[in-house]
């Protein structure tokens, strides 16, 4: 119960996070984090191919893409002042899903433990990527040389200006 | 996954790893390793395909659905014209040049996961991979066209995405598996299919949006214009067709099992195929930018295929077999020949050009061989594909659509006869005056597909035969 709370809790910060970065690259990172995090929240109820879907989707496709729209930004949309004020708020909305957490999410977790002993058929992690979906992991990597060929290409043209 | 054609994924995805460490004090070795790369392997799916013996065994001793080995191979076709003609197309000083054969490959390597997947998550993530490499491709010259080509391509194709992905998640809830062999299984039995139908709807949608079907094809005419001159050729002879209209040809092969019960999708579908013949055709006439006619072209021509796809006949499959790949050859060409153009001319307005023949006549004349194919025009490879969609349609009877196909064929005509007349016939304008013949291995890779639709379209009679064993093993 307290890895599920620490999860979900990491995931409500990172998202947090995610929203109130200062710089785009900031958001990127802990947008995928915050997939990490969910996946591993579906991993450990025992639904390992939701946990494999989300990070294919999000951890590697979206973070990919997030990062190169950031590389194409110039310099001078960086330096763009930002209205930030809607975000005085975010705290403490925060603070009313933290205490609101503090009440149902035990009772929430109890409920999906309850319904991952039902369904114990989904096997595990390294079943679910190992054996199921291999094809995606060929995917994944992939993804991965797409993304680093594709910052790459990008950064360099971007020094030299 | 087609575990006879993994190489064909694994050996591009290694050498555009290598790449970057190999040629980095010597750029021109990552020339060297690209076009070796996709030449050793076009040279050994050619031999696969068409050794004497399968020749006269009718080709029944391809792998797989033969399918996958016969795009395979013009992924490679197309991959290796593009790197071969970027090798001496590209400026010395670009600082990217590694990155850039790298992202090539990368792609290349994606075309073939999609192309050997059997399953519709793999598929989706191999399609990502590919819109990951467009959007960095596109924007490979940093010019603002491509910038803006890149987020147009970004912000319209991701919608799709979404749209596959929830049509997937229903799937994975109906019937427990994302599989192709599940999911026709499925289709032919007796089982609710209210769910499946409504997901192949979503799904199908999503692949209509990224094949640039009218009337989705706004990030088309962008893309392709503002996109690095051989990335155009790139994206458009095949990129656009294996992310998009193979997907489409694909589920709308699964569409025939339901027996009739997504009649309605499969109408939709072909509905959008005439539009996009119709749009794009009309469109293509108003162009005055070479390659922007060449986009509207080129959504007109794969609403034939998409046409095709919808009605779902064998006839008609083999009919969008062909077309697609006849597709990646005239397309090619003719993108490549508008680059030659803007290397020779400096642009490719076509108000500012005229008498490019006087210049250029190989440049010229492999136009002239792209567009009559294009148009359909005999013995050329495209009249073949779209007689067997059109006779497809006839069979059918669904007589107002062939004849409409027919007409449109011959609008085609018209607008790259105006094409020709306008950049090549007629008197010298200046920018003839100054310009001369690209160099000869510029003009290789048009000259190859040139050969390549003539030959497609004198030896039909062994092409027929070969997309029928396709037909047969992917519908009947």
């Amino acid at each position: 119960m307290i890895y599920h709370t620490l999860l979900f809790v990491l995931t409500a910060v990172f998202a947090l996070w995610a929203v109130m970065a200062r710089k785009l690259l900031t958001s990127a990172i802990m947008l995928a984090l915050v997939s990490i995090t969910v996946s591993l929240i579906f991993f450990d109820f025992g639904a390992p191919w939701a946990g494999v879907f989300e990070l294919s989707v999000c951890a590697g496709l979206i973070t990919v893409l997030f990062i190169g729209a950031v590389s194409l930004i110039r310099d001078h949309d960086e330096k763009r002042p930002e209205n930030r004020s809607r975000f005085h708020a975010l705290p403490l909305a925060a603070a009313i899903f933290a205490i609101a957490a503090w009440f149902y999410l035990p009772a929430f977790f109890e409920e999906l433990a309850g319904w991952a002993r039902v369904g114990n058929g989904g096997g595990t992690i390294g079943l679910a990527l190992w054996e199921m979906r291999r094809p995606d992991l060929l995917g994944q990597v992939l993804m991965l040389a797409a993304g680093v060929f594709m910052i790459k290409s990008i950064f360099p043209r971007r020094t030299q200006k | 996954m087609d575990k006879g054609l993994l190489a064909y994924l694994l050996i591009p995805l290694f050498t555009a790893v290598l790449i970057p460490f190999i040629a980095r004090n010597r750029p021109r070795l990552a020339d060297i390793f690209a076009n070796v790369t996709l030449l050793a392997g076009l040279v050994n799916l050619l031999w696969l395909a068409l050794r004497p013996s399968v020749i006269a065994g009718g080709f029944a001793d391809i792998p797989g659905d033969a399918l996958s080995l016969l795009l395979v191979a013009a992924v490679y076709l197309v991959g290796l014209c593009v790197t071969f003609f970027s090798a001496y197309f590209m400026e010395e000083g670009l600082p990217n040049r590694q990155a850039y054969y790298s992202l090539i490959l990368t792609s290349i390597a994606a075309m073939t996961g999609v192309v050997t997947t059997g399953d519709f998550f793999t598929l989706y993530v191999f399609i990502e991979v590919l819109a990951v490499t467009s959007f960095a491709l596109i924007t490979t010259d940093d010019s603002a066209g491509g910038i803006e080509g890149a987020i147009k391509y970004f912000f319209l194709t991701f919608p799709a995405s979404a749209l596959i992905m929830v049509g997937i998640a229903i799937f994975m809830i109906s019937l427990g598996s994302l599989s192709f062999d599940s999911l026709r299984v499925y289709m032919s039995s007796d089982m609710p299919d209210g769910p499946v139908v409504f997901a192949s709807a979503l799904i199908m949608l999503g692949f209509l949006i990224k094949s640039g079907v009218v009337p989705f094809h706004a990030w088309t005419p962008d893309a392709y214009q503002g996109s690095y001159a051989p990335v155009s050729a790139h994206l458009a002879g095949i990129v656009t067709k294996i992310s998009g209209v193979y997907a489409v040809v694909k589920l709308a092969t699964l569409l025939r099992f339901f027996d009739g019960r997504a009649q309605a999708l499969s109408e939709l579908v072909m509905f959008l195929g005439l539009l996009s013949i119709a749009v794009g055709a009309i469109a293509a006439l108003r162009q005055t930018s070479f390659k922007r006619m060449l986009a509207f072209s080129s959504i007109s021509q794969v609403g034939y295929i998409v046409l095709a796809a919808g009605l779902g006949t064998p006839l008609a499959i083999m009919g969008a077999v062909f077309h697609l790949i006849n597709h990646a050859t005239f397309k090619t060409t003719l993108f490549l020949n508008s680059a030659s153009l803007e290397k020779a001319a400096g642009t490719t307005d076509m108000d500012k050009l005229g008498g490019m023949e006087h210049a250029m006549p190989w440049t010229s004349w492999t136009s002239v061989i792209a567009l009559l194919s294009t148009a359909g025009v005999p013995p050329l490879s495209g009249f073949w594909s779209k007689l067997l969609i059109i006779l497809a349609l006839w069979e059918s009877g669904l007589k107002t659509y062939a004849v409409l196909a027919l007409l449109f064929s011959i609008v085609t005509l018209a607008y790259f006869m105006i094409m020709q007349r306008k950049v090549f016939f007629g008197r010298k304008s200046p920018a003839a005056e100054r310009s001369s013949e690209v160099s000869a291995p510029l003009l290789a890779p048009a000259v190859l597909m040139c050969g390549v639709i003539v030959a497609l379209g004198l030896l039909f009679p062994y092409f027929y035969q070969y997309v029928k064993v396709v037909a047969e093993r992917i519908i009947l």
